[in-house]
């Protein structure tokens, strides 16, 4: 249509009778109609060329105005309508996305579901220094994403996650593609997700979150994906903080929580039952792992069903008058675990009228709702969805932190104490880094060391290089050899190839022992306490005169 | 003590010293600028170049660089000498500019060197 209406402009202008300066008869030539017509279609109007027009040159042009400005409307609204089209904004953005995957440089993880534990984790491994995709069927969510402030920006795509297509434009088959972790709501959704990943890419490792037993049991079947089941982690998690409260504060120190410093004062557990209030899928968790370790409970819920195990409970809403029959004044602790914030907030409300010295441990459903439990006087508020993260985060960076705490609970509680006092010496207030090295590729300087008939120490790692009897802040934690692992392993402890260490160490620290293990010539100045000569010169001299070199240690 | 870096660090300071030594004075004038101080540079600065060879690590290896491009400059001085000028005799005031221009890059670079060698003594005490 454009290109009609152009020619009949342009066609027309040419015809029609000028006059040149003089007085002459001229035309126009038809470079300079389309020139004309072109400024006057588009309303820029650069006035009458080549001379003043003659009348019926200026009546083709009204025409030519009207015809011309009408069409290019016309064309612009089309383009409008079409740069408008959700289709095609959505292919462009797919296809942003996936330039954005290609250009990935350093090492990533796909997150599938950007709910409360999905920007949990992306937080933290941004934090971390690392690189998350994100895929999410939610559009809000995915806009909400370009705007939080992470280190690096983190590619996302609304789409259906569980579609092969979107999972390999999010870089599944990457080279540098570490894991998908799935953190959809939908159960089924996971399970689609973590089976597509399994093979697209079995490399990579696979994460997936489920709540259900009957999903869980079918995970164990494929070899290689992680389950983290919610209801589980809490659980234990739970039952750690109650039992063991120093370790549950280490763990949660070692992952960086905010508000979790070593030297806060400890709860002592109390003797005496507990009452849980919630009594689904997370109160019957709860309520086994308490079993487990021998404490009493009494349930408190208005629907208890395949009441199972439970000795006592108390089929009602957790009212003032409940709570009273549950001997709430006597009890050494109650758990406000139901499904809903409201009603985990207003049962709290009854439990404050009562004057008990049980421990106070509430369930947080949505992170939205946190301003208002920490308004709540309890003594420990537990996220869902944190506790997640935190978990699938610290098996990311650590694998092996999870034997560390398992350990720690398994053995005496004094090494723990011990563990927390060292830990509490070294690092003051500074927030702890885990690092986790494989010894490889990755560790140049130890590979040459070993090579060079030297035996490698973990003293030798975290010793202080500018201080050569002084050692860093970084604390060997485990060491994993030959898929076995050893939690807090000795300074003594020679290192091996394929050996996977892992430190605690503050974030500058963290940086120095990289350094070392990526530099011979410090790694083996940190073992032998002397300064290897590095020129070819010097090599030789060392070799002719060894006397003459090194007199002294540094 | 460490008789590697002792060494080192007397032929990087002296190749700087000896530079200054030819480089300083009116520009124009062969009086100031004494060829035996020049050809004694060359050396040192070779020496030092020398003694960084084989050194893999990140400071050895900006050293080597910045020894190497002052070795350039100042056998480039030496070489307008040689060409420039007849035996015995003095540089006329073009040649003296542009030898003492030369020169007067590889100063940068010798500086550079010593710079580099200080401040890795100050940040590591190993």
């Amino acid at each position: 249509m454009m290109i009609t209406v152009y020619a009949i402009g342009i066609i027309g202008m040419a015809l029609m009778p000028g006059l040149d300066a003089d007085g002459n008869p001229h035309s126009m030539s038809l470079f300079h109609a389309f020139y004309f017509f072109t400024y006057t279609a588009t309303t820029t109007g650069f006035g009458e060329i080549p001379y003043n027009f003659t009348d019926e040159q200026r009546l083709w042009t009204i025409i030519c105005l009207y015809m011309g400005v009408i069409a290019w409307l016309y064309a612009i609204g089309s383009i409008i309508k079409l740069v408008q089209n959700p289709y095609l904004v959505h292919a462009i953005a797919e296809w942003r996305f996936t330039r954005s995957v290609q250009r990935i440089w350093s090492p990533f993880y796909i997150v599938c579901g950007f709910g409360d534990t999905g920007s949990l984790l992306t937080r933290g491994i941004s934090d971390h220094g690392m690189m998350a995709v994100i895929i999410d069927s939610d559009e809000e969510r995915i806009k909400a994403l370009a705007l939080r402030d992470y280190r690096v920006t983190m590619p996302g795509l609304c789409a259906d996650a569980s579609v092969p297509v979107h999972l390999v434009n999010a870089g599944i088959k990457h080279p540098k593609c570490l894991g998908v972790i799935a953190l959809m709501a939908d159960e089924d959704l996971n399970q689609k997700i973590a089976v597509m990943a399994r093979f697209l890419n079995p490399e990579i490792k696979v994460i997936c979150r489920t709540t259900s037993p009957r999903h869980q049991k079918h995970f164990i079947a494929i070899p290689g994906v992680t389950i983290i089941n919610t209801f589980e982690l809490f659980a234990s998690q739970l039952r750690r903080a109650v039992i063991a409260p120093k370790l549950h504060t280490l763990s949660e120190w070692f992952i960086g929580a905010r508000g979790f410093s070593l030297d806060k004062p400890m709860q002592k557990m109390r003797h005496g039952h507990w009452i849980l209030c919630g009594y689904g899928r997370m109160g019957s968790c709860i309520q086994r792992e308490f079993a487990t370790v021998n404490i009493d409970t009494v349930v408190v819920d208005p629907i208890v069903e395949h009441l199972g195990e439970v000795r006592q409970s108390i089929t009602a809403y957790a009212d003032a008058q409940s709570l009273a029959e549950a001997d709430l004044e006597n009890a050494a602790g109650l758990v406000v675990g139901t499904g809903s914030d409201a009603d985990n907030l207003g049962i709290l409300l009854h439990a404050h009228q009562f004057r008990s010295n049980a421990l106070l441990i509430v369930r947080q459903n949505q992170h939205e709702n946190e301003l208002a439990f920490n308004a709540a006087s309890v003594d420990l508020i537990m996220q869902a969805s944190l506790v997640t993260a935190r978990n699938i985060l610290r098996y990311l960076i650590a694998p092996s932190m999870q034997h560390v705490i398992d350990h720690l609970e398994s053995v005496d509680p004094k090494i723990t104490v011990g563990l927390l006092d060292k830990l509490k010496l070294s690092f003051a207030d500074v927030k702890p880094h885990l690092l986790s090295v494989t010894i490889g590729d990755d560790t140049p300087a130890v590979i040459a060391a070993s090579e060079n008939g030297l035996t490698i120490r973990i003293a030798d790692i975290i010793r202080d290089p500018n201080k050569h009897d002084r050692e860093l802040v970084c604390v060997p934690l485990a060491i994993t050899r030959n898929s076995k692992t050893t939690v807090l392993p000795s300074a003594s402890e020679a290192i091996l190839k394929d050996d996977v260490l892992l430190f605690c160490a503050t974030m500058r620290d963290v940086r120095r022992v990289q350094t070392t293990l990526r530099s011979p010539q410090r790694l083996s100045y940190l073992i032998t306490g002397y300064e290897e000569p590095s020129g070819y010169f010097f090599k030789w001299l060392h070799r002719m005169f060894p006397h003459l070199m090194q007199t002294e240690k540094v | 003590m460490n008789l590697e870096r002792v060494v080192f660090g007397f032929f990087i300071v002296l190749a700087l010293a000896l530079n200054v030594v030819f480089v300083i004075g009116d520009i124009e004038n062969p009086e100031y600028h004494s060829v035996w101080v020049l050809t004694a540079a060359i050396f040192v600065s070779l020496i030092a170049t020398g003694l960084k060879l084989g050194d893999r690590t990140q400071v050895g290896a900006i050293l080597l660089g910045t020894s190497l491009v002052s070795d350039m400059l100042l056998i480039i001085a030496r070489v307008i000498w040689i060409v420039q000028v007849e035996d015995g005799g003095a540089p006329n005031a073009g040649d003296m500019v542009a030898i003492v221009s030369w020169a007067g890059g590889a100063l940068v670079a010798n500086l550079i060197s010593a710079t580099v060698l200080a401040s890795d003594a100050l940040m590591s005490r190993h």
